[in-house]
């Protein structure tokens, strides 16, 4: 057979979405200011060449074959946030209380009366001191710039066209940083806003921190459907050892397309944890980079979707090189009409060898018009290499119900205790203790107060359905 | 993995002879008028003849899938030529000494001996040799029972009305590209029917033969399992060594109705090209089968052979309580790549299905299990059990997972596990300790991480499968 | 207390218990033995009312309440408890929560006011040492990475917090140290009282040492085929339940 070409593999480019066009023209719209613009212009101008020759999402993208991007597609009225402060009510009800340094972004803008003054090593790019911009330069773009391009998530690409500032979190070599560093992004009830928001963090060889990445509206009332995109850049060194959370809290009316790029160089550790509700439009992509061998991290994550929600978790463990462990846990549940999306993938680089890889994703689905969608892949290119993935979808353990209700507890109240305890298992995880316990409670009052992720499916029963 | 491992991969592929028997070969190329040709050449109805080109037709607007995990050059669907027949069943053969004895002895030198005397006991046989069907064993014995088994050629002449019924209602023409190709430009096949009630009471099988160069194949198989019924059926294939890629794009459909049962085995070896990854045979195929009340099919897999494999074959489990079964191992070695998997989509209530996926790859191959387990709201109490095993020989192949998991009814129960694991230095060592030699200790570990699947085939094609394995791992171990 | 009247359940379409008569007034121990597969489990599991044990004829009254007509948590509050042979793990929910959504729930069918968080800890606390468990476990997930023995002793525990009218102990000295079971059998010798009976179901005599029985019945397909004191344990113990299949009782 000759290579000649009869139907084209090629389809035709699709033609932009009117927000394709409109974001484009946001970019353009953002003044780079002179005192840092050379760090951001090739990020910004490489971005915004991308983003512009991606194909929308849609059904027929195997990334996004999932989740509608309804809420976005023709939308030419997105303008940019002016930065304002966040009311008091909002930061007395709904911030972790913990001993942080913590630094308030209302609509994607500092508030600095709202934030404590950031330490050594932590600056926005606009203020970057000489050390600070010489980290910016060699590291910004550099851990997201690795993702294959076949694979590049088009709202990354926007996040560089967009930004135009960013937080950097840079910890010197074998510092230890010991108080977490407590980020909190509100999003205001003003219709249509925009925000865009870049963090890079650089861990040294040898440095240590703690990070929270904490996302929540400032008044939960509908019609706030700002869009928050999201891109964090993680680069750990040699022994470098980071704890990083999301939580991804916002009213359900929010967009939010997010994404955590993480490279691990030589025995570096990470212990992951991500938390998120569901909302109109909810995409969170990881990255996560065994650089260098050694390097081991784990990782848990938890979603959870009601009402008319969508949530949408892409995570890629990639394998580079040998020697390196992942250990990555999620659960969900999806309830009323929501719709939830695990696509987990695991790839072990040629000669990565004596590589161990685990996945866990169990699902409780609590209605039958919910949809759950999961999707756990192993892309394997080294033969010694121990690597397991499963998935489930099931309802609760009979036994353990068994086990409550023949202690006196009412169905209903063993069934919220057990649905609880399927997420809640996962916030043993975390190390700071105020912030868990925050979580726990948080987690508690959700399930109480709505039984919507209360599984009372039962389970068919094993007759009858042999033939 | 020891060097005297890594000696063992090689024999010769058996079945890459070719015979030198006299075919009319259409001219290569693709359009109406070679529709309109293969659908003369058989003698076919007007109808059949609309259907086709209603196919045809979709097929010019579609595009090649490219989302499987292989890499291929483009495919120049004009190159190909679409018919050849022996010359000989120009005038079908009334009996088998009509048929070219060089024929016969080809498929004598396969191991499936023709005459019916010297026939597997208790096998019938339908015979495809490049577009034609020429021979069916056992057809009257099986009629005495009032099963129907010949070639689909002859079924579209003889049976209009199970035809007209079921063809294209499980793989419809548009289904995708090359089913749509499939159905414009199939050739011959087996049509298959049991009547009510009735067990079949032989074993069914097809075996397929590609001979002629460029040209590809594309059968076509149509099975209805009327209520009640059962059936067991084997599917074997062979191609001859050519260092061009050939094409073969088949249809298999079956219908199982309330309380049926089908089991439909595949003995996978077209020719997987040579150690260099040149020739060998692009098998992309869509098999697919539904499931009416209480009914089972049961789908069991040994791929072992082509270059590139993409194939799929699927249960839809429209009646309640109907199983879906599929049981597949597929083996690559050298340039191979296979993807393959399943869907088995829950549409009744109480349906259950089972799937065990065991890929073995060595050389510089790749195998993918790609699967789907669709929940439909409908399917109140469905339950899947997904298992899918890659084991790794050599250090250049890959091994790959996509599973597809959708459920929109909370009631179901799916389980969905994956491992991967090689052939470690430990356990041929232990083997070896014991005075087994490196090539039957790799044989003996992979036949046991396969022994799940091989218990599903039919007794005395889970021999030749053990056997086949052995051949196609040849010099894999290192 | 409680009157068993020929009672018939299946499990999974096998019938296990065929036509059992018990009766059992306040304060008694009865000790139910028996070979494996006589159905010493499922009585228990049907007592309580466990999905997939199912009733197919007779009766069961417990303080005259017909208990087949009571849900499986109602019976609970009735105060039937059931020791389990295999106490399940439950992570993500805290032994603390179990325990006092448990307590709350049999006092308040009491007409008891729920114990303030305070009370319960304290309780609760009490209670562990009386069992030699740490307290610390109250916050770790229910019987989650316990030892067989520490399920045991956590299910005595739970036993002496709801004060149950009727205690039904599934061989709770299987897998047991001699320490350990000195400490559960402490724990239910520190609870017999008047008003209070259990139903002891044990493979083996060595338990009955500790926990003494009023009565020792033989349990042999699925129905009650010996009742003696408890030199009749003693007597198994000797003899191994063989004699008396051979006496065709």
């Amino acid at each position: 057979m000759s290579a000649r070409m009869t139907n084209s593999r090629q389809s035709i480019p699709a033609p932009m979405s009117a927000f394709q066009r409109h974001a484009l023209m946001m970019a353009k719209q953002q003044s780079v200011a002179a005192s840092h613009g050379h760090l951001l212009s090739s990020l910004r101008e490489q971005g915004a060449s991308e983003f512009e020759r991606a194909t929308w999402p849609g059904r027929k993208l195997e990334h996004w074959k999932y989740t509608s991007v309804q809420a976005l597609q023709s939308n030419e009225t997105a303008v940019w946030a002016a930065g304002s402060s966040a009311s008091a009510e909002c930061l007395a009800t709904q911030l972790i209380p913990m001993h942080a340094t913590r630094l308030v972004f209302v609509d994607g803008v500092l508030d600095a009366a709202a934030s404590d003054t950031m330490p050594e090593g932590i600056c926005l790019f606009s203020q970057a001191d000489n050390l600070a911009t010489d980290v910016i330069e060699a590291n910004l773009g550099k851990v997201a710039g690795t993702v294959d391009p076949a694979r590049r998530n088009l709202f990354a690409s926007l996040n560089g066209a967009w930004t135009l500032d960013g937080l950097l979190i840079h910890v010197a070599r074998n510092v230890v940083l010991e108080k977490p560093v407590y980020l909190v992004y509100v999003s205001t009830a003003q219709h249509n806003v925009v925000a865009n928001l870049r963090t890079l963090v650089v861990l040294e060889q040898g440095a240590s921190a703690q990070i929270i990445e904490h996302f929540l509206s400032s008044e939960h009332v509908s019609g706030n459907n700002g869009f928050v995109n999201t891109l964090t850049e993680i680069q750990l060194g040699p022994n470098a050892q980071l704890h990083h959370t999301r939580l991804n809290l916002e009213h359900e009316a929010a967009i939010h397309v997010g994404a955590v790029h993480v490279n691990l160089m030589r025995d570096a550790v990470l212990n992951g944890f991500t938390l998120s509700e569901g909302s109109q439009l909810k995409r969170i992509d990881y990255q996560l980079n065994h650089c260098g061998q050694g390097a081991s991290l784990s990782f848990d994550g938890v979603y959870l979707a009601r009402h008319d929600q969508q949530v949408d978790y892409h995570t890629c463990i990639e394998h580079r090189v040998p020697n390196c462990t992942s250990q990555q846990v999620f659960r969900g549940i999806v309830g009323n009409k929501a719709k939830a999306v695990f696509n987990g993938r695991i790839h072990i680089f040629e000669d990565a060898q004596k590589t161990l890889a685990e996945m866990s994703n169990r699902n409780l689905l609590t209605s039958n018009s919910a949809e759950i969608y999961t999707k756990p892949e192993l892309e394997i290119y080294a033969d010694d290499v121990k690597c397991a993935h499963g998935a489930t979808i099931s309802q609760l353990d009979e036994t353990a119900l068994y086990y409550l209700l023949s202690r006196g507890i009412s169905p209903a109240n063993a069934r919220t205790m057990l649905s609880f305890g399927f997420i809640n298992e996962l916030l043993s995880s975390l190390t700071i203790e105020p912030l868990r316990v925050w979580l726990e409670a948080w987690l508690r009052n959700r399930f109480s107060e709505d039984r919507s992720l209360v599984s009372d499916i039962k389970p068919a029963t094993d007759s009858g359905a042999e033939p | 993995m020891s060097e005297q491992v890594e000696s063992l991969i090689r024999k010769e592929y058996a079945a890459g002879f070719h015979s030198a028997i006299e075919s009319d070969t259409l001219a290569p190329g693709l359009d109406e008028d070679t529709v309109r040709f293969i659908s003369a050449q058989k003698q076919e109805p007007e109808w059949m003849l609309e259907w086709r080109l209603k196919a045809y037709r979709a097929w010019r607007e579609m595009a090649e899938p490219t989302w499987a995990h292989v890499h291929y050059p483009e495919i120049d669907f004009k190159s190909i030529s679409y018919y050849s027949a022996p010359k000989s069943m120009k005038d079908r053969p009334k009996s088998l000494d009509e048929v070219d004895p060089e024929l016969i002895a080809t498929y004598e030198k396969l191991g499936i001996p023709l005459h019916e005397q010297a026939a597997l006991a208790g096998v019938a046989v339908d015979v495809v040799f490049d577009s034609v069907s020429v021979v069916t064993t056992f057809r009257e014995k099986l009629r005495e029972v009032g099963v129907i088994f010949c070639p689909i050629s002859d079924a579209i002449r003889e049976y209009p009305e199970l035809i007209k019924k079921y063809m294209g209602s499980v793989v419809p023409q548009k289904d995708n590209f090359y089913a749509a190709l499939n159905s414009a430009v199939f050739s011959d096949g087996s049509f298959v029917y049991i009547p009510k009630g009735v067990r079949c009471p032989m074993e069914l099988s097809t075996y397929f033969r590609i001979n002629e160069l460029n040209t590809g194949q594309f059968e076509r198989t149509l099975i209805i399992a009327d209520e009640g019924s059962h059936v067991s059926y084997l599917e074997g294939c062979t191609a001859p060594m050519r260092d061009e890629n050939q094409l073969h794009a088949a249809v298999v459909e079956l219908v199982a109705l309330d309380d049926a049962q089908i089991k439909y085995s595949t003995v996978q070896n077209w020719y997987p090209g040579d150690k260099e990854g040149k020739g060998g045979i692009y098998n992309f195929v869509t098999k697919r089968g539904v499931a009416h009340k209480n009914a089972r099919i049961s789908w069991t897999q040994v791929e072992t052979g082509s270059a590139v494999t993409w194939k799929y074959p699927s249960c839809i489990l429209k009646g309640d309580n109907s199983v879906g079964e599929f049981y597949s191992v597929a083996l690559t070695n050298n340039f191979q790549q296979a993807d393959t998997g399943t869907k088995m989509i829950h549409l009744g209530k109480n349906t259950r299905s089972t799937i065990v996926a065991k890929g073995i790859s060595a050389g510089r191959s790749n195998s993918a299990y790609r699967g789907l387990v669709r929940i439909n709201p409908t399917a109140e109490g469905a339950r899947n059990y997904t298992q899918c095993d890659s084991l790794l020989i050599g250090d250049r192949c890959g091994a790959h997972t996509f599973p597809y998991i959708e459920t929109k009814n909370a009631s179901a129960v799916i389980e969905h596990e994956a491992t991967t694991s090689k052939v470690s230095d430990d356990q041929l060592f232990l083997c070896q300790q014991r005075g087994l030699d490196a090539e039957k200790a790799v044989s003996m570990i992979v036949n046991g991480f396969c022994r799940e699947v091989f218990k599903e085939l039919p007794m005395e094609f889970a021999v030749e499968a053990g056997k086949l394995l052995e051949v196609s791992l040849e010099g894999s171990v290192g | 207390m409680l009157d068993i009247h020929e009672l018939v359940a299946k499990v999974e379409g096998k019938q296990i218990l065929n036509g059992l008569n018990l009766s059992i007034k306040p304060g008694e121990v009865h000790a139910i033995m028996g070979p494996n597969g006589a159905g010493k489990s499922t009585l228990g599991n049907v007592l309580t009312g466990r999905a997939g044990y199912d009733v197919v004829s007779g009766d069961v009254t417990f303080n005259g309440k017909n208990l087949f007509e009571l849900e499986v948590e109602e019976r609970a509050r009735e105060g039937v408890f059931l020791a389990f042979q295999y106490p399940v793990e439950i992570p993500g929910v805290s032994n603390m929560e179990f325990l006092k959504a448990s307590v709350d729930a049999r006092r308040k069918h009491l007409g008891l006011p729920e114990l303030s968080s305070f009370d319960f800890m304290k309780l609760a606390r009490e209670c562990s040492q009386k069992v030699s468990l740490d307290p610390a476990f109250l916050k770790r997930g229910v019987n989650e990475g316990f030892s067989g023995g520490e399920k045991k002793r956590n299910e005595i525990m739970q036993m002496m917090l709801l004060e149950p009218r009727l205690c039904i102990l599934d061989e709770t000295d299987s897998g047991l140290d001699i320490d350990a079971l000195q400490v559960v059998a402490a724990g239910v010798n520190a609870m017999r009282d008047s008003a209070r009976s259990f139903i002891v179901v044990t493979h083996y005599q060595r338990l009955l040492d500790f926990i003494v029985p009023d009565y020792v019945h033989v349990l042999a397909n699925g129905r009650i085929v010996r009742t003696g004191d408890k030199e009749l344990a003693k007597e198994l113990e000797a003899k191994g339940y063989g004699w008396l299949e051979k006496e065709g009782v």
